[in-house]
């Protein structure tokens, strides 16, 4: 397993560099180093301090291959290298726009995403299950007919609709919610419910629509039928035997997911203000802070590997038939 | 400074500097959740019942403990409740150069010298950390600045002890060496580039050493540049520079303690400390940022006089008052509009900017409050700034710089009017010159008689020009490129209504949309023909507006029309060093007729701010320059919290209604359709 888990992790190598190299080229071709230069010094900045700025950071130096400079220092010296170093060693150096540290910066954005995102996939998940087992344990029924309707409208329509029209109904005209803000602690509840309840509905009918759908396949299989036959009763079989069997596609599913939690939600946080990573991305876009951006960006190929990982070594968890080679 | 586009002036922008306003007290907390249960005996009732009746209680106590009040409880405290449009990009005085960012430095940091609160046309200054305005010398290089005595900064760890060490004239020479250290990214440097005796040469050293990444001798003297005693600061000048005293009353040369530059290093931008009405509390990037009042801040009084009608207004109501007036100032971080203008609606947020989106909503057609904005007690409020966008020609191209006639007639085909109609729901003024209202040297009677739309005039000049009907000696219409720096929606909508008031008078318009650091380079290699632009004040003097035709500012500096006219020019360099006279002023008129009849610009609009304050608010007067004006404002807690319990009593009913329908709904469908069914 050791060999495996070292082997996948070698895979992941190419992964992040090709993503990095592909956020590299996004930013240091189309921002040039004059532009990044001229954000740090202002308006009234002239041409002597622009180029003063340009050689401190580095940023005249070739992309990839620098011709004039000695042996190794050939790859070694180019921006490409510098910015893969800083990476590497997650010395993300300091924001362009408020020049705070960015190692900071997303250590401390972390627990509001969390305090959004845990609720949303813990509920989510429990939820989802839920009610896709009682809907297939009334299959074919109007109670599967109209919950399956009802999460299909739901999935149907656009985030940004439930954002604005739940924080015009909900929260301007019934003014059960604040509208925008975050607290701490305990208070954040008042501030999160929208956010949470927001994610839930959009997010309840993929899911109760894939479990649904594993459900009934494993319904129709013949382990199935020998377990009604023996005379067990529709619910003994469908949470001990289904549920069970249908366990791999579920964390297929979620596993993958969990790493994701710690980068937040874009949307839900810039749109009720909670101060998490999600929120700290689109700013980032917005000013295009290419070292916030590119850390961002290179910590979610991170996670999504280890995601990849964790899920992998969860299926011989629940599945002792799976080995790993 | 350059801006783009007024897109935002009146909405969007207003969240950063306008909507630091304030709100505050904590409202229906803990009202609602009696009286149930009283007269209920549990007995009679068996235990689904019981839980159901528990469920109920819950729900009915949940108004009482969460309202929709996104502020934590006061206390006892007065609080300013406002927004800011995003975080400040930190808060040390020698980086800030936007007007969020020194919005909110104004408040914790104090410069020499800072604007009254009250008085307009012109702006005033008055001094803040100096004893006195500065004595000049007889050929006005030597400037003689006397301190306060007896003012502390904020107690901060950086001291010995923990406690404000008192400012003296020393602090001052270290806060404008940081402004020349390159090491700093100074933001302000070019105020003093080239000004005063021996800074240059200090500016080039740390250039120098930072290439061996070294970092400067503060202790290094500069020659124009030295504390006489603990109390008296001398600055000495290369040449007449009566701008200086604007420049001391920004934040860029606000008293700067060492100790804490050197404790905090890098995070000095973080953990600002001044001499200001509040210091930072709280910082919470992209949630809020709180100050508190600054308990050892210097006696400082609210003015007893100001500008006529003032008094009528209850702005002097307050005369004599020891400031700041709040203890504390809560800003919460709003990146978008819409959350923002719905805080205000609710009380949560004190004062507020009209974005485009929600005009309608607060102003009617005649330009007055809404109904709805009337009941609530909102007050409008509007304000002319001193800023002016324009249509530029590039004098050095060979069609449009060329011909005067022909710049006088596009300038006539160009309709202001219709364009502060549509593109700024009338909140702009017809600029007649590049001088705004509100500075020295504008006339709000001058007219400008190149100003549009006369189209019948513009043909003539036009056909004067030799392009009769647009057709030029060759033969072909007459085609012109026009830049803008932007592609947004409302730039590129400005840009069409330029090309059809062209079109009208036969000249085809080729609009060229760029990012802004593009047209930024073009602008520089003097590469454009035709573009527009606005010019925010940097301080309020005629001068920063004048110099944009200067013959030696020519691009890449500030003159991007490549403008030159020996005549302005020797006029500029004598009104420039002026002190505000009567001469200047008819210099001024002489220099503004001479751009007016070259047609260099097609002046367009000065902005006009909408700014709604709700009754609660006090001493509110919007100033047009940025400065630490938080510490003059009062509020009226009682009132605000009364207001706000009103405005937002949560609605459960139409809650209930809604879950009603939704479960109903399906059971109904259901039942219809097996109706159907049936009858098939």
């Amino acid at each position: 397993m050791t060999a495996y888990i070292i082997r996948r992790a070698l895979y992941t190598i190419p992964l992040v560099i090709g993503v990095c190299l592909i956020t590299f080229l996004l930013f240091e071709v189309l921002y040039s180093p004059e532009l990044r230069a001229r954000r740090e010094l202002g308006r009234h900045a002239d041409k002597k301090q622009i180029q003063e700025i340009i050689e401190r950071e580095g940023w005249d130096k070739p992309l990839f291959f620098n011709r004039q400079a000695p042996g190794f220092a050939k790859v070694r010296d180019t921006r490409f290298a510098d910015h893969m170093t800083r990476l590497l060693t997650f010395h993300f150096g300091r924001s362009e726009k408020t020049h705070e540290d960015i190692g900071r910066k997303i250590r401390r954005g972390m627990v509001p995403s969390l305090t959004l995102t845990v609720p949303i996939f813990a509920l989510g998940l429990v939820v989802s299950i839920c009610l896709s087992l009682a809907v297939a344990f009334f299959r074919g029924t109007y109670l599967d007919l109209w919950v399956v309707v009802i999460c299909v409208a739901f999935m149907s329509v656009s985030v940004l609709v439930y954002i604005l029209g739940g924080q015009f109904l909900l929260a301007q005209h019934l003014k059960l919610f604040p509208i925008y803000g975050y607290a701490r602690g305990i208070n954040s509840a008042k501030f999160l419910l929208l956010p949470v309840l927001i994610a839930l509905l959009k997010g309840l009918g993929g899911d109760v629509r894939f479990y649904r759908t594993i459900f009934l396949e494993q319904i129709n299989q013949d382990y199935v039928r020998t377990a009604r036959a023996k005379g067990l009763a529709e619910h003994v079989i469908l949470l001990k035997h289904v549920l069970k069997n249908s366990m791999i596609p579920i964390l297929t599913r979620t596993v993958l997911a969990i790493p994701f939690l710690f980068m937040g939600s874009l949307l839900l946080e810039r749109f009720f203000g909670i101060p998490g990573l999600g929120n700290m991305t689109i700013e980032a876009v917005e000013s295009a802070d290419f070292k916030v951006l590119s850390a961002m960006v290179y910590i979610g190929a991170l996670l999504f590997a280890a995601g990849n990982l964790a899920t992998d070594i969860s299926y011989t968890l629940v599945d002792p038939r799976i080995r790993f080679r | 400074m350059k801006y783009e586009s007024n897109d935002n002036g009146n909405g969007e922008s207003n969240l950063s500097t306008t909507l630091r306003s304030i709100r505050l007290g904590t409202g229906g907390a803990g009202g609602s959740g009696r009286g149930v249960g009283g007269s209920l005996q549990p007995s009679a009732f068996r235990i689904h019942n019981f839980a159901f009746i528990l469920l109920f209680a819950m729900l009915l106590a949940a108004p009482g403990g969460c309202s929709n009040d996104p502020y934590p409880s006061p206390g006892g405290k007065k609080v300013i409740y406002a927004a800011l449009g995003e975080d400040p990009h930190g808060l040390d005085p020698a980086q800030i150069g936007d007007t969020l960012s020194g919005a909110v430095a104004a408040q914790i940091y104090d410069a020499l010298y800072e604007y009254h609160y009250l008085k307009r046309n012109p702006y005033e200054l008055k001094p803040a950390l100096a004893a006195a305005m500065p004595s000049v010398s007889e050929d006005r290089l030597t400037y003689t600045i006397p301190i306060k005595r007896g003012v502390y900064f904020q107690d901060d760890p950086c001291f010995k002890g923990g406690k404000g060490r008192e400012v003296t004239a020393e602090d001052f020479v270290y806060s404008i060496k940081r402004l020349a250290d390159v090491a700093n990214k100074p933001r302000g440097w070019w105020l003093l580039e080239g000004k005063v005796v021996g800074l240059d040469e200090f500016h080039q050293r740390s250039v120098d050493l930072l290439k061996e990444e070294e970092r400067m001798d503060y202790e290094s003297p500069v020659e124009g540049l030295k504390a006489l005693d603990r109390y008296t600061l001398q600055i000495r000048l290369k040449e007449p520079y009566p701008q200086l005293k604007y420049v001391l009353a920004m934040t860029y040369t606000a008293a700067t303690p060492r100790e804490a530059v050197d404790k905090y290093k890098d995070e000095f931008q973080n953990h600002p400390v001044g001499t200001g009405p509040f210091r930072l509390a709280e910082w919470s990037k992209r949630w809020r940022l709180i100050l508190e009042r600054n308990p050892t801040y210097r006696d400082e009084y609210y003015p007893a006089e100001g500008a006529p009608g003032d008094r009528e207004a209850g702005l002097l109501d307050a005369a004599g008052k020891k400031l700041p007036m709040v203890d504390e100032v809560y800003y919460t971080i709003m990146y978008e509009a819409q959350p923002a203008w719905l805080y205000f609606k609710q009380g949560y947020r004190d004062v507020s900017g009209i974005s485009k989106d929600n005009f309608q909503e607060a102003i009617t057609p005649n330009k007055e409050l809404t109904g709805e904005f009337e009941r609530m007690g909102v007050k409008l409020i509007k304000q002319v700034e001193s800023d002016v966008y324009y249509v530029g020609f590039n004098m050095r191209d060979p069609v449009v710089g060329a011909s005067k006639k022909l710049r006088q007639a596009m300038s006539l085909a160009f309709d202001t009017p219709w364009r502060i109609e549509h593109f700024m729901n009338g909140r702009g003024v017809s600029a007649q010159g590049p001088v705004p209202p509100g500075i020295f040297g504008y006339d709000p009677a001058y007219k400008n008689p190149y100003k549009g739309p006369d189209l019948e005039k513009a043909r003539r000049l036009l056909a004067e020009a030799g392009y009769p009907g647009g057709i030029g000696e060759d033969g072909k219409r007459l085609e012109i490129n026009y830049d803008i720096g932007s592609a947004g929606p409302g730039a590129v909508q400005r840009a069409r209504a330029f090309q059809n008031e062209m079109d009208e008078i036969g000249i085809k318009v080729n609009v060229k949309t760029n990012t802004w650091a593009e047209f930024l380079r073009k602008t520089d290699k003097g590469a454009l023909q035709v573009f527009r632009l606005g010019w925010v004040l940097d301080y309020p003097d005629p001068q920063n507006f004048l110099q944009l035709f200067y013959g030696a500012n020519k691009a890449p500096g500030p003159n991007n029309t490549l403008y030159d006219n020996p005549e302005y020019n020797a006029l500029y360099e004598k009104m420039k060093s002026m002190e505000d006279n009567p001469e200047r002023l008819r210099i001024i008129r002489k220099m503004v007729g001479i751009l007016v009849e070259d047609a260099v610009w097609i002046p367009g609009t000065h902005s006009v701010s909408y700014i709604l304050k709700h009754q609660w608010v006090r001493n509110f007067k919007p100033h047009g320059i940025t400065g630490g004006y938080l510490k003059y404002r009062d509020v009226d807690v009682e009132l605000r919290r009364r207001l706000r319990r009103q405005w937002n009593r949560p609605n459960y009913t139409a809650l209930g209604g809604i879950l009603v329908a939704f479960i109903a709904a399906p059971i109904f469908l259901t039942f219809l359709g097996k109706r159907i069914g049936r009858r098939a």
